[in-house]
């Protein structure tokens, strides 16, 4: 294939036969129990230096509580998968965790020309549904995509795609880098203790992240049977042999909203922007993540029943999220 | 209940504006807030029922329960209600990609002569001396892959610059078959943009040409917020202002707490024409 033009920037290195035999080696191809705790699923999973994927974000059902215990754990030198995010990339970057990051879309404020001009973060840019796109690539097993977006952007210069002459057409045509993260986050509203996990609605990437990384921990609202699962075959998003811990996280996406379950916290959430915007996340931290040693302990002391209770009632809407 | 208003402001201006494009035979994928969204909601009450809209989160065609919850759009019950379909956001990207989309709509910070979108860095993109914004987001794919772009920004100088600080998502990039040329699909690419001022649409040449202007601005004043002249229809149409329905429906049922419309100078009808009140 002749290659017209490239992207100049890093890219997370492209190895699908490697990718495959750290499948044979190391998935979980018996059904075991995952069962663990944010703690020991963060120790176990998340290593200093990983490619870490996050699906959805800090407000949208995302694994909030997961990206919590990461802070907590004072992880090093995480690459991260900044697609459809807010504030995650910034708490990670700020709390010292990350330092490259993968940009679809980010919430930005003056950490991040800051973590720039001070090199403390290096940028890759793509689009959302580029970095999408390249999970999928993952997801299958091979080492690209074509795609027919992102080629004339400025983007695509600091990125890794390639834009070739179409073996089949001769007209030119992207290539995505295929993405296989060292680690996902994901966060579902039910899983049983093997790893089958449910999300109800609207996503992400969220099924091509657990089949693309080589680790993957699910936090899940509620632990199921896996009866509930041969009842309704269907609706499985993500099967067991695929995810390394289950984690169980109710209201683990607080503040952000598990659709049919419970309403984000619009003052849990303009807190985390707010400190994004000001560029200054140590009072965050230290309330919301350092002042506490577990999920548990933050909902009951942080977060506290009520506004627990009163999220839920704001979720009124149940049609299609319940099994 | 057709009966203009006499008194609304710059973002309902704009919003009605848009609102007005949207039908029923065709398939938008719109971003997820702001104008854009406010726009095919207020359309799916006025003249488009059955509309169809994608957000980037593959919700197709929902029939969104508004006010939505006060912060967040996709990805939540409210935004998704009633939905034809849910999917992901690869779902949605294959959708544009096949060609389904019919129209793009987007609000953007920056915007140039050939519709390139900027929302990525203002200034110097090298060594972080630049201010740097969120990325492309869904926009890429949407401006990459609608048949028709949509873009609504406001009229401002450094929002209407001759090139572009860094390109995010592509216009015509820097002319006529260039996109091409990057193995974007042939046939796509910008339309229209919308400023509560203006409506501009693109000549053969592939650059922005005035079309339209709104009834309390004149073509000069138009001129002044932009970096550099554009290309003026021979025969320069006057905008619509909003009627009282458009209204009504924007103020009680989509936005009731201003969240996106709560910004701009108002506008009122006195002494027989539309001008911009005291403020």
């Amino acid at each position: 294939m002749r290659i017209l033009e490239e992207g100049k920037a890093d890219y997370l290195k492209v190895d699908p036969d490697g990718y495959r035999a750290s499948v044979r080696d190391n998935k979980p191809h018996q059904m075991v129990s995952k069962l663990m705790t944010h703690k020991e699923a963060v120790e176990r999973f998340v290593r200093d230096g990983d490619y870490l994927a996050y699906d959805c974000n800090y407000f949208q059902r995302g694994p909030s509580s997961l990206i919590r215990e990461i802070v907590r754990q004072r992880k090093k030198n995480l690459w991260l998968c900044g697609k459809f995010t807010y504030v995650a990339c910034a708490i990670l970057v700020e709390a010292g965790c990350a330092d490259r990051i993968d940009i679809g879309f980010i919430g930005f404020g003056p950490w991040i020309s800051r973590a720039v001009r001070e090199k403390k973060c290096t940028i890759y840019e793509y689009s959302n549904a580029v970095i999408t796109l390249r999970l999928k690539a993952g997801a299958m097993g091979i080492p690209f995509m074509p795609a027919r977006s992102f080629g004339g952007t400025d983007g695509f210069q600091h990125s890794g795609c390639k834009i070739v002459e179409d073996p089949f057409t001769g007209k030119p045509v992207l290539l995505v880098p295929a993405l296989n993260p060292d680690v996902s986050i994901i966060h579902v509203h039910q899983a049983d203790e093997f790893g089958n996990a449910r999300v109800f609605g609207t996503g992400i990437a969220h099924a091509e992240c657990a089949l693309a990384s080589k680790r993957v921990i699910v936090s899940a609202e509620e632990i199921v049977s896996t009866d509930e699962f041969r009842r309704d075959p269907a609706r499985t998003s993500i099967a067991h042999f695929t995810v390394d811990a289950v984690v169980h996280a109710p209201f683990g996406a607080y503040p952000g909203t598990v659709q049919g379950y419970y309403a984000s916290d619009p003052m849990g959430v303009i807190e985390a922007m707010g400190a994004m915007f000001r560029g200054d996340f140590t009072e965050y931290l230290k309330k919301h993540v350092y002042s506490v040693q577990s999920h548990d302990e933050y909902l009951q002391k942080v977060v506290g029943t009520e506004k627990l209770a009163e999220i839920r009632r704001r979720e009124t809407i149940r049609e299609g999220y319940a099994s | 209940m057709s009966t203009p208003a006499t008194d609304f402001n710059e973002r309902e201006f704009v919003i009605c504006q848009i609102s007005r494009l949207v039908d029923d035979k065709y398939i938008y994928w719109v971003g997820g807030g702001g104008e854009p969204m406010n726009s095919v909601l207020l359309a799916k009450r006025m003249s488009a029922p059955n509309l169809q809209y994608l957000t980037e989160d593959g919700c197709v065609g929902p029939e969104a329960r508004v006010p939505f919850d006060p912060l967040m759009t996709m990805i939540s019950s409210p935004a998704n209600y009633r939905a034809l379909q849910w999917g992901t956001m690869n779902y949605a990207a294959d959708l544009a990609q096949l060609g389904y989309v019919d129209y793009g709509i987007l609000a953007t910070l920056q915007v140039d002569r050939y519709g390139n979108v900027n929302s990525t860095v203002v200034g110097k993109y090298e060594g972080g001396e630049g201010r740097r914004f969120g990325g492309p987001g869904g926009a890429d794919s949407i401006a990459a892959l609608a048949w028709r772009t949509i873009l609504v920004t406001d009229q401002q100088k450094r929002k209407f610059v001759d090139r572009v600080d860094f390109i995010s998502s592509p216009g015509f990039l820097d002319g006529p078959g260039a996109r091409e040329r990057h193995g974007l699909p042939p046939g796509t690419g910008p339309w229209r943009v919308y400023t509560p001022w203006a409506m501009f649409g693109y000549g053969a040449d592939c650059q922005l040409m005035i079309q339209a202007i709104a009834p309390f601005v004149t073509l000069e004043q138009v001129l002044e917020e932009m970096s550099f002249k554009p290309a003026i229809a021979p025969k320069l149409e006057i905008l619509e202002v909003p009627t009282e329905e458009e209204l009504m429906i924007l103020r009680t049922q989509i936005d009731v707490a201003g969240q996106v419309t709560d910004r701009g100078r108002w506008i009122e009808f006195k002494d027989g024409k539309y001008s911009f009140a005291a403020p």
